[in-house]
């Protein structure tokens, strides 16, 4: 229990996490001068984007502990205003992207007005039926979403400062430096709420809401704070999607499924951490990536595991892709039972065990 | 000075009763003993008196304003902290980490926040558990972080609920001390205790309850001589 507790006591930076955070800093940086394949750079993007959406959540769900399953809403509304800006009016998306951000905190002020009435499960029900009204809305909204068959940008203007071309997003290199600057931006906002005046509060809110109340914590303000910054940067990770891809619809832009997947990256990697949702993201982004590209069944075949010809594998050829809902289930029961912490913490855990039995 | 005053404080749940037309004053710097059986209502007129319920009817007047309809949060900041009889420690911060959340009640500065903090961990003697997480405390010790966070809001008034329940007599003794010194601070407490020898120590004035309603209010001498606080605790004779 010890080693447990100390994980949550921890606070500070030490140099070791110093160092290594400036070395993947400087290997990230470098990386699309060394590799230009761009399945590895779209690997990169979607990884990024995981943990833009998952920090995001983690400041609402993990510190303040509003487990929201709604925020594919305040996704879609970043995605759509971009969108929708570029294409009817012409402006450019990273105007766009801020415009979305002013609709968020609007949207955001809505939910949280209704939703922090409520308490516990009662607010996660909440949070799940605003995302679905969203959806539906962007479905019968025909004028403004164009309904189910969504919106193409054909292209995205270029990137203009002062008349200078910086990039004309032709390649996935920009997106790339993009995704990477929103995801530090990401931490680093993190970072500085959780050495903040609101980190405390959020973390009394989570742990007791009468107690941090009778404190002089005012619940209605704090859990607001939250959901906004929260939401901004979930936006922020809309447009960026919207942008890369080039297509909104309602199904791929505000479906629960997402909204459920913006909160196993922060589970699975620790909830409440600095670092938690970079580790779900890590795990989720390849596992997934595996999945659907068959490679798992690929790796149990080569290492002569199932023979291709059998009838495991045909089923597993068949059916393993089209399982990856099943996976992430099995593998959030995995986590919950055995890594209640998450993967960060339970790695730590261990490590922690392994010093403290050295010395 | 008078400062807290409860007036005609009553409060429904539905058809019930659970305070009616309760009233006391609190004079400045004070120790004023809340007593009364298991159900009487000591916790429920805490609840009203800082917020956390509407007072039906009445009205609450803490430092010469009226409290009626002000939020939990609103009422610490004016100076009136309360304690939980089933004490709510934030249990995976550490214990400094929880006054420190009592103490940013007053400043934004986690720096000025940390040195209030632990005056106030010293206070309690809790030095030893600095980085221990809230949750893995001992009940004693629990209680005394409570305390610490409270008084890190830096109340004018202190209302402890059972502040004393499930301790064993040292650590009651401890708290008794703990008592004492807040009150050389200058800073007026109301405390709702069960157990009547320790009550009858700290109290300068008592107020009795049962089944809501005040049934006496005196000097500690004057409430064990009062045959219907006797009745009220050990039945009639008849």
């Amino acid at each position: 229990m010890s080693a447990n507790l100390s994980v949550a006591g921890q606070r500070g930076v030490s140099p070791l996490g110093l160092g290594l955070f400036a070395l993947a800093l400087v290997a990230l940086l470098l990386f699309p001068l060394f590799v230009n394949s761009p399945y590895a750079l779209h690997m990169m993007i979607l990884l990024f984007l995981s943990v833009i959406m998952g920090e995001s959540w983690n400041i609402l769900g993990g510190y303040a502990g509003q487990y929201s399953v709604g925020h594919a809403a305040y996704f879609g509304v970043g995605a759509y205003t971009t969108m929708i800006l570029m294409t009817a009016k012409g402006i450019p998306p990273w105007f766009g992207a801020w415009a979305g951000v002013v609709m968020v905190i609007g949207v955001a002020l809505i939910i949280g007005s209704i939703c922090f009435r409520l308490r516990g499960p009662y607010f996660v029900l909440a949070s799940i039926a605003v995302a679905e009204i969203m959806r539906l809305s962007a479905f019968n909204l025909k004028d403004l979403t164009n309904g189910a068959e969504g919106i193409l940008a054909v292209s995205v203007p270029p990137l203009t400062i002062g008349g200078t071309v910086i990039t004309d997003f032709l390649s996935k290199v920009p997106f790339y430096y993009f995704g990477l600057g929103l995801a530090l931006l990401t931490i680093a906002v993190t970072w500085a709420v959780e050495h903040s005046k609101l980190g405390y509060f959020f973390q009394a809110i989570r742990e007791d809401q009468d107690a941090a109340h009778s404190l002089g914590i005012s619940l209605t303000l704090y859990k607001n704070i939250a959901l906004v910054i929260s939401a901004i940067f979930t936006s922020l990770a809309g447009s960026y999607y919207a942008i890369y891809v080039g297509f909104v619809d309602p199904n791929t832009v505000l479906p629960l499924d997402l909204s459920v997947q913006i909160v196993l990256i922060s589970i699975i990697g620790g909830i409440g951490t600095l670092f938690g949702p970079v580790v779900g993201a890590l795990v989720l982004v390849p596992l997934s990536e595996a999945l659907r590209s068959n490679l798992i069944t690929k790796a149990l075949f080569s290492i002569g595991l199932v023979s291709e010809s059998s009838k495991i594998g045909a089923f597993l050829q068949e059916n393993l892709s089209h399982a990856h809902v099943l996976i992430y289930g099995v593998l959030v029961v995995i986590v919950i039972l055995f890594m209640p912490e998450g993967v960060l913490g339970f790695v730590s855990r261990l490590v922690h065990k392994i010093t403290r039995r050295d010395a | 000075m008078v400062i807290l005053e409860v007036k005609n404080v009553s409060k429904f749940f539905g058809g019930l009763a659970a305070n009616s037309d309760v009233s006391f004053n609190v004079e400045q710097g004070m120790i004023m003993g809340l007593i009364g059986p298991n159900g009487a209502g000591k916790t429920t007129l805490f609840n009203c008196i800082t917020g956390y319920y509407p007072p039906s009817r009445g009205d609450v007047t803490f430092d010469g304003r009226r409290m009626n309809g002000l939020q939990p949060n609103q009422v610490c900041k004016l100076g009136m902290a309360r304690t939980w009889q089933k004490v709510r420690p934030l249990a995976k911060m550490s214990v400094l980490d929880n006054v420190m959340v009592g103490a940013l009640c007053r400043t934004n500065s986690l720096k000025v926040a940390r040195e209030l903090a632990m005056e106030q961990v010293k206070v309690v003697r809790l030095e030893h558990r600095l980085n221990f997480p809230a949750g893995g405390l001992p009940i004693g010790e629990r209680k005394k972080l409570e305390v610490a966070r409270v008084l890190a809001t830096q109340p004018k008034l202190l209302l402890l609920d059972e502040i004393m329940g499930g301790l064993n007599p040292a650590e009651s003794d401890e708290i008794i001390k703990l008592i004492f010194e807040i009150k050389k601070d200058g800073i007026t407490q109301v405390v709702i205790e069960h157990d009547m020898k320790a009550i009858m120590r700290i109290s300068e004035r008592i107020v009795v309850i049962n089944s809501g309603e005040k049934l006496a209010e005196g000097t500690p001498a004057e409430i064990v001589a009062n045959p219907e606080v006797v009745e009220a605790y050990l039945g009639s004779e008849h």
